[in-house]
């Protein structure tokens, strides 16, 4: 490492951060915020396994970009008035795409009247079905008759020509009344409730904007709720998000202080110098800078998990640092320092290389971002000890200071409980058992509903929304399948049918479907069929006698059937929600009881109930697999690795202590009541990432003059590690404690174990001296110090010291 | 003078003065006058509806009665006997043989005739002011004259070109003008404020209001 290979580095450096500003800040690479994305982006080949992530994707995004308002008013006009003023500054919210107010729906039945007509005998309600199936045309005579002179009638030239019964405006009416965006005023208990539906910019979703939009919303409702008498409740996938994301933000900003103010505050008073500070925020810098290098230049779109997960490399990056600057300066040139450690930190940035890009072999483009940006950051990471820190001043740990005593102590204690060979080979023994009985007894629990805090306040507005104006569908849908539209069509309408028990005694609240708006081309047929031969056929002489038009009667053989195909999609954007892919989707609200549901389903073919909790609590549990399957690999990998550098027996006990690691956080977190899901396995990984790197770094210095130095390093590598993720376990958000929690009953362990599985050592916790004196010689010599000593004479030294002390 | 003219005279003055000193409503707006609160108003109406290229219009007479924030029974006789109810919940019909059909319930679509239908024949201008331009005729002529126009971006723009009522204590006179050249001329006649609460057969087709 010379001065060229520095300037080199930091050449490269200067490039990756140029680059990463290039990309994320010019917008060429976009970091995606957005939780939905993330659910089922696998990989290409595998994408047609995940049909129904898709349709959960697919239904997600469509409720992620509507926000729901209820005003209510004691009178209708106050609650109108009110609703009117609310539409209009959401409108101005940076982010609103559309608002929609009774008002301006009633401003769309010119157009959808318009749309409609030509296919106004075709389309019945399902009351005026009903009715003719029941032969009580002459009902709808009468209600047409009075419709045609009713002050509120939308009736002109055009629609007495085409529809002179009137049908239409009903069939309009349910469609809107099961659109849910439909419903007017609402009169309930002495109040009026109107409702005010945002459609939010689908760009919102996936950026930091959507907090900003929800607190402007906020704001707008709280100026409206200082009027007397007026009420506002919300509901929205948008206003969840960002009240979880607030509370999360919340807590990490408050943990990362106290993080980064211990680390800082302990680096300080150990080193009494900037330069170990510098050394470990370039070292972590520069691993998170060619992280995001690395997984910016292969995906066009990166997501904010991965990112995330990706950074807590600190806790790995940060030890590379600290063992270096806690060799004693005093040791030799920075040369010989660095290779007194090169070995343990080489083989610490293999273990945790393999176990990183062990997940790769998942199908999930999360985890493979994850590994590609854990791998080239913790290789940068290594690069930088290597080509940077060398150059950085470094000052020696004072041996007046707690820590150094603190560390000469535990070094005792350690000496005096590491067994011998066979007692750590045991212990591995043991440990495998105990991932054998974890196997058995440990339980997962993939259920997102694990990972949120919940918000009280939302959920209660958002039941009193449903309860009230019937919004706000529920997340639970059916996937309908079939080879052409019609087919499926025709299916909807056999599930209308069946699931008309459970609408009629409220075991299900409502449903919708496509086929509710557009019928198929055989109930089109049929209706038409209807009408002329139940309707017109009597009582078209008797209304063309009243009407100055001719009445024609309908003929299905010449009729255009009304088809979900672009144009009606462009006159009803809501039946998008009703569609995707190459299948129909029928929402369902208010869904009581699930098993009656699907006892009702029975034998219907190409229906599917998906519950898009259960769905994405599937596929975090697929992950969970994947991560399980990729640490298990990872840990072979490190045996492995372990038993060609020790040996057979010295290499099984090695790799015992990052396994030990592993065994506790998932042992103990379990007893904690801590959930198993594919988070918590990524804490995992981390613990026996960072549990790998102390058991080397002891292993490699075992018996070395600079032991003493690598057991204060893994020591403050622990302080730092339990201030930055361990303190997460301190956080109201489950899903962040749960990591916490993870990580530190981890590494704990793996700070315990480590220097017990590395073997038995040197006793020098005074009298390192001798040490220096040793070291100053071998720097005349320039030789390297690490090739020429050899272990015996290692030995030799260090236990004669050791006894000495002793 | 003799004393009892004096006493009339007297009276008289005396209510003139009460009726300047007392407060006016606050809907009261030049060219409509506001029923008292407790008050409903009943009359009969006549509803021309033209329709473009038809040459006759599709012509009903009946009975109506407004309850203010209460709903609006319109009770068709000629040609054929129904009763349309606007009410808070949206607009029933009532067929000649007493079916009961909820048109369109709280429907959005529709439900905008309810506010806008009942707030007109009510002379109740400032609950139309959010989606309309209300233009009032000179308050010195007897005969007032209001027009509505609905904002160019409001919704219900593309349903109703301008709305003109006129009258002189009440509204008299209603016409509604539509696209496509369709319009409808609203005659009220015998029109008669009554106090509060509606006989039984009225408040039984309006929930929230009580019967007498």
């Amino acid at each position: 490492m010379t001065g060229r290979h520095a300037t080199a580095w930091i050449i490269c450096l200067v490039m990756a951060a140029a680059w990463c500003a290039w990309q994320i800040g010019g917008g060429h690479t976009r970091i995606d915020a957005d939780f939905i994305s993330l659910i089922g982006q696998e990989n290409p080949e595998d994408s047609d396994m995940y049909n129904d992530i898709d349709n959960v994707r697919h239904v997600l995004a469509q409720d992620s970009r509507r926000a729901i308002f209820m005003v209510s008013a004691p009178t209708r006009e106050r609650a109108i008035n009110a609703a009117t003023d609310l539409g209009g500054r959401i409108s101005w919210i940076n982010g609103t795409e559309k608002v929609t107010t009774p008002d301006d729906q009633a401003g769309r039945l010119p157009e959808l009247l318009a749309f409609f007509q030509p296919h106004a005998t075709a389309l019945l309600s399902p009351q005026d079905r009903k009715a003719l199936k029941a032969d009580q045309g002459a009902k709808l005579y009468r209600r047409a008759l009075q419709s045609i002179y009713s002050p509120t009638s939308t009736i002109n030239a055009r629609s007495l020509r085409d529809d002179p019964f009137s049908l239409l405006p009903h069939y309009l009416a349910a469609m809107a009344g099961k659109l849910g965006d439909g419903s007017g005023v609402v009169h309930r208990d002495g109040r009026f409730y109107v409702p005010v539906i945002a459609s939010l910019d689908p760009r919102l979703a996936s950026s930091d904007r959507d907090a900003q939009w929800v607190n402007d919303a906020n704001r707008i409702v709280a100026t409206l709720e200082k009027t007397p008498d007026i009420e506002v409740a919300r509901s929205g996938q948008v206003f969840f998000a960002a009240a979880e994301s607030s509370h999360a933000k919340a807590d990490v900003k408050r943990i990362a202080m106290l993080a980064t103010t211990g680390i800082v505050f302990m680096v300080g008073l150990v080193f009494f110098s900037w330069g170990p500070l510098l050394a470990a925020l370039i070292t972590v810098g520069s691993g998170i800078l060619a992280g995001i290098t690395a997984v910016t230049m292969i995906f066009n779109t990166v997501h904010a998990i991965a990112l995330v997960f990706g950074a807590s490399l600190i806790g790995i990056a940060v030890d590379y640092a600290l063992h270096y600057v806690s060799i004693d300066p005093a040791r030799g040139s920075a040369r010989k320092r660095l290779r007194m450690i090169l070995p343990g930190l080489t083989l610490g940035l293999i273990t945790s290389i393999v176990g990183f890009a062990a997940l790769s072999i998942s199908p999930t483009l999360l985890l493979t971002q994850i590994a590609i940006y854990s791998v080239a950051g913790l290789i940068a990471a290594y690069l930088t000890v290597i080509f940077l820190l060398p150059f950085l001043p470094v000052q020696p740990v004072r041996n007046y200071l707690p820590i150094r005593r603190s560390v000469a102590a535990l070094r005792y204690a350690q000496y005096s409980i590491t067994p011998p060979t066979w007692g750590r080979l045991s212990l591995v023994m043991v440990i495998l058992a105990g991932f054998a009985a974890c196997s058995h007894y440990i339980t997962s629990n993939d259920s997102i509903r694990n990972l949120g805090h919940g918000n009280e306040s939302l959920i209660k507005q958002t039941i009193t929304i449903r309860d009230v104006m019937g919004l706000g569908a529920s997340p639970m849908f059916l996937r309908i399948e079939g080879k052409t539209s019609e087919d499926r069509l025709q299916t909807e309408e056999k599930l209308r049918e069946k699931l008309s028990p459970l609408l009629e005694n409220g075991t299900l609240g409502g449903m919708v479907s496509l086929a509710d708006i557009i019928p198929s081309q055989k109930r089109q047929a049929e209706n038409m069929a209807l009408v002329r031969d139940k309707l017109y056929a009597p009582f078209a002489a008797q209304l063309a006698q009243n009407l100055p038009v001719n009445i024609t009667p309908p003929d299905p053989a010449k009729a255009s059937f009304l088809l979900p195909d672009a144009a009606t999609l462009l006159v009803l954007p809501e039946l998008a929600n009703l569609q995707s892919g190459k299948g129909d989707l029928v929402r369902l609200r208010g869904v009581q009881d699930v098993a009656a549901l699907k006892t009702a389903l029975g034998d219907l073919e190409n229906v599917h109930l998906i519950d898009p909790a259960s769905a994405i609590s599937d596929l975090f549990g697929r992950y969970r697999h994947w991560a399980y399957l990729a640490l298990g690999v990872a840990m072979f990998a490190a045996l492995v690795l372990a038993v060609f550098r020790y040996g057979l027996r010295d290499g099984i006990c090695v790799f015992g202590a990052p396994a030990g690691a592993v065994l506790c956080a998932l042992a103990g977190s379990f007893a904690l009541g801590v959930p198993h899901n594919f988070f918590t396995t990524m804490a995992l990984f981390l613990v026996f990432a960072i549990g790998a790197d102390y058991v080397l770094f002891l292993a490699e210095s075992r018996n070395s003059p600079h032991d003493q130095d690598t057991s204060l390093a893994v020591l403050l590598s622990l302080i730092s590690s339990v201030l930055a993720f361990g303190l997460l376990a301190t956080s109201s958000v489950p899903l962040v404690s749960d990591i916490g929690t993870v990580i530190a009953i981890g590494l704990i362990a793996a700070w315990i174990l480590a220097p017990v599985m590395a073997g038995r050592r040197s006793m020098n916790p005074a009298g390192h001296l001798h040490d220096l004196v040793q070291d100053a010689n071998e720097d005349e010599d320039d030789e390297d110090m690490y090739d020429d000593d050899t272990p015996t004479h290692r030995n030799q030294t260090h236990d004669t010291q050791g006894h000495g002390d002793a | 003078m003799t004393p009892a003219r004096f006493v009339r005279s007297l009276l008289c003055i005396g209510l003139i003065a009460s009726t300047m000193l007392l407060p006016k409503p606050a809907s009261a707006r030049p060219g409509a006058v506001a029923l008292e609160k407790g008050h409903y108003l009943v009359g009969e109406f006549s509803l021309d509806r033209h329709l473009a290229g038809f040459d006759a219009a599709l012509k009903s007479t009946g009975d109506f009665t407004l309850v203010p924030k209460g709903g609006l029974i319109w009770q068709t006789k000629k040609p054929f006997p129904g009763t349309t109810i606007l009410g808070p919940t949206g607009i029933t019909n009532i067929d000649a043989d007493g079916e009961k059909s909820s048109v369109v319930g709280g429907n959005a679509q529709f439900g905008v005739f309810v506010d806008l239908i009942s707030s007109v024949l009510e002379g109740n201008w400032s609950a139309l002011e959010n989606r309309f331009h209300v233009e009032f005729s000179p308050p010195s002529e007897p005969e007032w004259q209001v027009r509505l126009v609905p904002f160019g971006e409001s919704a219900i723009g593309g349903q109703i070109i301008d709305i003109v009522a006129s009258g002189t204590r009440y509204v008299d006179q209603v016409r509604i003008n539509k696209p496509g050249g369709d319009y409808d001329d609203i005659t009220l006649t015998d029109q008669q404020a009554k106090a509060l609460p509606l006989p039984k057969d009225k408040a039984s087709l309006l929930p929230g209001t009580t019967a007498q």
